[in-house]
């Protein structure tokens, strides 16, 4: 993974634009306030059929298989060629796609029903009924390489009631699982290919959507071609989508001006400008679902998942042990500051785990501590430590995230801290990190719609991705009875909560929120993109 | 002749057999886990020691080598622990375009480089020369990816005359692949070409010199003969000897060129393979490119002979 900007290996970007309309994009402004249409669908133009559209992508999507992939650049491919129970649409909300409405959950939360569209194939022709998403939810909960066992984590149980509907028990209420289902988790294979490929279903998936899977070239290229026994096939204007993988940012914006792609997805925020004064080229733009920030490892000593304790002699630092020492680097930090200088102003300041698009968010979970180094100093003071403070962080080996490194380390100075970085090629820092042999990681997180996925993996005590071992018995409560609830004002008062306990403790101090850009020729129109930022093809086409 | 090549074929098998054994190791001394790279932003332990499993990282090296050749020699290279997809046919795929660029840099090369360090040599101490060594100066310092990307700026985006990346076999559509080829293959060709140049301006000065030069011009045979028949096929044995080894470092060295043209050949795998820790790829794409060095240096050899016969140990006929 070479991220052209700071970021996790994989990311998952999510806004809330709406359809986009490519004849009235050269207009749109990549200021777009939240929650408003980028562009909408192009007005007196009308997609023709037929014709290949390319699509470049940033890195290679791993194996195609909806059980095992982990990926979030696979999911701009799955988006084309497996369809899912539920999705989202422009405002964020969770919408049914393969499933007929909305789920029914029972009083006591424990049972969740679901109905299903009918007469739907799969691109084999094979019937798409309750046994065959029983057969895709039973795969995902016992397939040894599953990584949606943990989206799952909740399900006790699959029945099929007849070939309409189907039934999950639950082991316990748990709000997020909708969510969950609007993603890989809630993606439907079909029987008869999971029987034929076995473990090489990823190499050849079928499912059902708008595309079907035609070839792949690692490194090269994913085609899909329009599926006849879609059930919408009758407005599903272009015959293939291309999809290649080109990972530098200056190759694949070349490669997009140069007309040899029409889609380029994740432009570099220094190409944005120079997108936007191409009179041939729209700009799409989405605010990310996820965050960007500094992780403090507090007590992991011996890796994920093992008792949190106190850090060996190289490690120990004031700044795992006092939290009015983490106060005081947030204080030191003025995120608009790094915004300019670091990402030309492309990117949004963040506090919290919690977008500001998201339904879920509220006042309390976008409150915001403001640069100040004297407060920062006097923190210190306060706390009898000695300055400056000498602390390490480790960085991408990337330019950006080196420049992020230094901006961040010329601020803390004058609040304080003496801050070290140390540039750390990716797949070795997360190796790194998850053994606690590190004092901070800048690293961030792509986003789930359902603000759970961004908070109680990480912050929770038994969290799956808790590699910084903070432990506080007043959010596992909390996030405890946001997973229990259904309300949604209710959970989000909760999230609130959690995020203000977040603030005190700051075992992540969160800097930024991504911006994802896409570039789009004007010679394409009906490119759609929602609050998960992914690129959809159901009706895009050239422009008649 | 068997009594010249016996022993540099045993050289090489047991050279091959070393290069698997340091890449299975060396693959494995690299910082960072398969398993997390693959994992990406969830690091869930459990999820961790079920990749572990499902690619067999958890038993011993020595036992997962054995387990590695074993297969290796019935031609299974393993499955991508990334893409899932088998190594061998992501190789076969990768390997003809990395050929093709390759064979194509090498004949701009060595046409380019050739041609004007005859002519510098010839030509010594004039314009000719002075130009011939200016190009190949700036052949060696521009670095390929300026190169590339002014190209693509020029040629493909200011004035759309070649495409700005992608790769057509010339098996499938000739005229498409000259000119999908074109462009990497003057980039990837530029430092070799200079080196050529520089190699075979020096050869045919030192070979221009020599007593049977100037007898054959004596014997009154015209320049064409003499520098082209005498001088520049004295010359060949060094040329070849670049030539032959830049092949070798071509095929990995493409990495940056394939990047810039978006070509799917050994470069873009590699590069690929390592960032995500893609051990059965990085293996086979290193068992190949080792294959390649040593199949091409054994090439060499065998062309000494041919063009110097003095080569020929104990003078062996062919």
């Amino acid at each position: 993974m070479r991220p052209s900007i700071p970021r996790p290996a994989l990311r998952r970007p999510a806004v809330a634009v709406a359809v986009l309309s490519l004849a009235l994009a050269a207009c749109s402004s990549i200021d777009t306030p939240a929650g408003q249409s980028a562009a909408t669908t192009a007005g007196n133009q009308t997609a023709k059929n037929g014709g290949t559209l390319v699509v470049a992508l940033s890195d290679e999507p791993d194996a195609l298989d909806p059980t095992t992939a982990r990926t979030l650049v696979g999911r701009a491919v799955f988006t084309s060629i497996c369809e899912k129970l539920y999705d989202i649409n422009a405002k964020l909300d969770i919408i049914p796609q393969l499933a007929a409405s909305m789920p029914e959950t029972s009083a006591d939360g424990k049972t969740v029903t679901i109905k299903l569209k009918t007469g739907v194939k799969f691109a084999d022709g094979t019937a798409m009924d309750g046994a065959a998403v029983k057969t895709s939810l039973d795969r995902d909960l016992t397939l040894a390489t599953s990584a949606r066992k943990s989206d799952l984590a909740s399900v006790q149980e699959v029945t099929v009631t007849d070939p309409g509907t189907v039934v999950l028990h639950l082991k316990s209420p748990f709000a997020p699982l909708v969510a969950q289902l609007a993603d890989r988790a809630g993606m439907v294979m079909s029987p008869a290919a999971l029987k034929s490929e076995g473990e090489d279903f990823g190499a050849k998936p079928v499912c059902v959507g708008p595309f079907k899977f035609q070839s792949r070239v690692a490194q090269d290229h994913i085609d899909v071609v329009k599926d006849p026994n879609y059930y919408d096939a009758a407005n599903v204007k272009l015959d293939k989508v291309s999809y290649k993988i080109i990972a530098d940012s200056t190759t694949r914006f070349n490669n997009l001006r140069s007309g040899d792609v029409q889609v380029l997805d994740a432009v570099a925020p220094t190409d944005v400008d120079s997108l936007q004064a191409d009179s041939t080229l729209s700009l799409l733009t989405s605010d990310s679902l996820g965050y960007q920030g500094i992780t403090v490892n507090i007590g992991n000593v011996n890796g994920v998942g093992k008792p949190a304790a106190t850090l060996p002699a190289k490690l120990a630092s004031t700044m795992a042990t006092d939290p009015r020492v983490r106060q005081a680097f947030e204080l030191s930090l003025d995120r608009d500051a790094i915004n300019k200088v670091v990402f030309q102003g492309k990117f949004a300041p963040a506090c919290g785990p919690i977008s500001p698009d998201s339904p879920f968010s509220s006042d309390a979970a976008q409150v915001c501590t403001k640069h100040d180094p004297a407060a920062a100093k006097a923190l210190l003071q306060q706390a009898g430590v000695q300055t400056p403070l000498r602390i390490s962080m480790i960085v991408a080996n990337t330019p950006d995230a080196t420049r992020l490194g230094q901006a961040i380390q010329a601020q803390v100075k004058d609040g304080g801290f003496d801050l070290r970085l140390v540039p750390t090629e990716f797949a070795s820092s997360l190796d790194q990190t998850d053994a606690g042999d590190y004092q901070m990681f800048q690293i961030g997180w792509s986003g789930r719609v359902d603000p759970d996925g961004n908070i109680s993996n990480f912050v929770s005590s038994e969290g799956s991705q808790n590699n910084n071992g903070y432990s506080n018995s007043t959010v596992d409560t909390l996030i405890g009875q946001s997973q229990a609830k259904s309300d949604p004002a209710e959970r989000a008062q909760l999230f609130g909560q959690v995020v203000t306990q977040l603030h005190k403790d700051l075992p992540i101090i969160y800097l930024y929120r991504l911006k994802n850009f896409t570039g789009v020729s004007k010679t394409v129109v009906g490119v759609q993109m929602y609050g998960d930022g992914l690129m959809r093809f159901a009706h895009a086409g050239f422009a008649g | 002749m068997g009594r010249y090549l016996i022993p540099r074929l045993v050289e090489s098998v047991v050279t091959f057999v070393l290069v698997t054994i340091v890449v299975f190791i060396g693959v494995r001394a690299l910082p960072g886990d398969p398993a997390r790279a693959l994992a990406g932003e969830e690091s869930d332990p459990q999820q961790l020691a079920a990749i572990r499993h499902s690619f067999g990282l958890d038993q011993p090296v020595p036992l997962q080598y054995l387990h590695y050749v074993g297969n290796a020699l019935h031609g299974d290279l393993g499955r991508s622990s990334r893409t899932g997809l088998p190594v061998a046919s992501s190789i076969g795929h990768a390997l003809p375009v990395t050929l093709q660029l390759s064979v194509f840099a090498i004949a701009i090369a060595t046409l380019i480089g050739v041609g004007a360090g005859v002519v510098a040599a010839v030509r010594r101490r004039g314009p000719a020369e002075w130009a011939a060594n200016s190009v190949a100066l700036l052949g060696l310092s521009v670095p390929s990816f300026w190169l590339g990307l002014m190209g693509v700026l020029v040629f493909a985006i200011a004035y759309p005359i070649l495409p700005a990346s992608g790769f057509v076999s010339v098996f499938a559509n000739p005229v498409e692949s000259f000119r999908h080829l074109l462009m990497p293959a003057i980039v990837l060709g530029s430092g070799l070409a200079a080196v050529v140049m520089r190699q075979t301006r020096s050869a045919m000065i030192e070979a221009l010199g020599t007593d049977y030069v100037r007898t054959a011009k004596a014997k009154g045979l015209g320049g064409v003969q003499v520098v082209v028949g005498h001088a520049l096929r004295n010359s060949l044995i060094v040329v070849t000897t670049i030539v032959g080894l830049q092949l070798g470092g071509l095929i990995s060295g493409a990495v940056i060129t394939e990047q810039i043209f978006v070509l799917p050949g050994f470069g873009k795998l590699i590069i690929d393979a390592v960032f995500t820790r893609d051990y059965p790829m990085i293996q086979g794409v290193v068992l190949v490119t080792a294959t390649a060095y040593i199949g091409i240096n054994l090439l060499v050899d065998l062309l000494y002979s041919v063009i110097d016969p003095r080569v020929r140990v104990g003078g062996a006929v062919l």
